[in-house]
């Protein structure tokens, strides 16, 4: 396979070029060729709604998308899934659980899902993830599932991506508080108590709508929908909301601008980020080199070291 | 490593590697050993569940673009549903994905294996540290080949 080949197969869906696109992407292993494919792919895009599935880890994410998978093919959607789980912050490797859960949905809708691991990211998504929706997009996907890890409070990435944001819960997560907290209960399009059928999914539910409810905003306004994946409740509700706020985005919404706009700025972030991280290696041997650091104010030594790194640090830049 | 020590996020992708169960085996304790040890040597683990088709690991490992399928079983059905496997992937000309095999199998049965372009083929009591070795040297070699492309 070519490079023109490899774009010429994303262009027309073909599962190999687009697994392997992602793999150079997600890699940087070969970054001339990933810049060549972003290039070539990038006019076709832009056009797919990407929907984001977040929340806590083991409310059912995986096993919803399963479900999600069979009823928006059913539908008639040209649908693609990418699941990020975690790395290890000791060896950076990871287990990508996510498609064990949803391995028969899988194969029975012939969908696309890839899992991708964070390596090292925080924030919920991984960097790859961005450069895979755009395959998944100029490979004519027109609705692409994003599942983010089991997200804390603060794991908010995927604003910067989705289109529509369901967060998921499950019931007796936590009190009213809990779900004025600020963080993952704002972002929310579709808010989703899953696991409908325990103890607790109607008062969470109730918690959610009233907390909800307080300060009505002048748009859309979030709707909480109660679902049980394995035998289906809720999901038709859910996929009206889903294609409800579909529309109202595309008739309101400056989502599509703000992200092609936070692209470029993360864009820029990332070329720092691997000058900063360069930067880091260096003082890291110099500090290793040197003893009895721990009864000085660190921000001391910080600075100290910076007055002579931080201008190379600057003419790389340039 | 060192938490926080964690600099390899703008080199390599670390190997990716897809665990199967291929046919009617459903004892997976071994294979969640396997998936720790190899997620602590560093690699990115798919495990495909209980009992997928050939057909779904060979679709699985080519939607996540794996370096190397693990096969693995211990109900004495290696020769036909390993070969299934290997033979999916030459019909869909796949030759950039490494298999290597494992479970109970009988000496006599590992040349055919091999034959067949399935090596390691390791039993109980194998030593981890020898599979995951294994395991890296068959992924590089799949790498090099999936970095052909120009």
């Amino acid at each position: 396979m070519n490079k023109e080949e490899l774009i010429e197969g994303i262009l027309r869906g073909d599962r190999r070029a687009v697994s392997r696109a992602i793999s150079i992407l997600e890699a940087s292993m070969n970054a001339e060729l990933g810049r060549f494919i972003l290039n070539s792919i990038y006019p076709h895009t832009g056009k797919s709604q990407i929907i984001g599935i977040t929340g806590p880890p083991g409310v059912g994410k995986s096993t919803m998308i399963g479900k999600l998978c069979e009823l928006l093919v059913e539908q008639g959607s040209n649908l693609a899934v990418l699941a990020v789980d975690a790395s290890s912050p000791f060896t950076n490797g990871s287990i990508l659980g996510n498609r064990i859960r949803m391995q028969s949905d899988l194969t029975k809708s012939g969908v696309y899902m890839r899992s991708l691991s964070t390596h090292g990211v925080s924030g919920g998504l991984s960097r790859a993830v961005w450069e895979a929706t755009s395959v998944l997009e100029a490979a004519g996907h027109d609705t692409i599932l994003v599942e983010t890890v089991g997200a804390g409070q603060a794991d908010l990435d995927i604003l910067e991506l989705a289109d529509t944001i369901a967060v998921v819960l499950a019931p007796g997560l936590g009190d009213e508080l809990q779900a004025i907290k600020a963080g993952i209960m704002e972002i929310g399009n579709i808010f989703i108590v899953n696991k409908k059928d325990r103890e607790g999914a109607y008062l969470s539910m109730k918690e959610i709508e009233d907390i909800l409810s307080i300060n009505p905003g002048k748009g859309w306004n979030p709707p909480v929908v109660g679902t049980n994946s394995l035998t289906g409740e809720g999901f038709d509700e859910l996929i009206r909301y889903i294609s409800e706020h579909n529309r109202y985005e595309k008739d309101n919404g400056g989502k599509k601008r703000r992200r092609v706009y936070n692209t470029i700025l993360m864009a820029v972030k990332m070329r720092l980020d691997s000058m900063v991280a360069e930067e880091l290696e260096v003082v890291r041997e110099r500090l290793s080199a040197e003893e009895q650091l721990h009864s000085r104010n660190p921000y001391e030594i910080a600075d100290e070291y910076l007055k002579e790194d931080v201008k190379r640090l600057i003419s790389f830049a340039k | 490593m060192e938490p926080g020590k964690n600099q390899r996020l703008f080199k390599d992708k670390p190997i990716k590697v897809l665990l199967a169960k291929p046919g009617i085996d459903g004892h997976d304790r071994g294979m969640f050993v396997l998936a720790k040890a190899f997620r602590d040597a560093g690699m990115d683990v798919i495990y495909a569940g209980l009992l997928p088709t050939p057909e779904e690991v060979v679709d699985t490992a080519v939607n996540e673009d794996v370096d190397v399928i693990a096969l693995s079983l211990l109900n004495g059905a290696h020769l036909t549903v390993f070969k299934k496997v290997v033979d999916l992937m030459t019909k869909r000309g796949i030759d950039d994905i490494a298999v290597v095999g494992g479970g109970t199998i009988p000496d006599e049965d590992k040349p055919k294996l091999e034959k067949m372009g399935i090596s390691g083929n390791y039993g109980p009591g194998t030593p981890l540290s020898v599979i995951i070795e294994h395991i890296t040297e068959r992924a590089i070699e799949a790498r090099k080949k999936k970095l052909g492309i120009q």
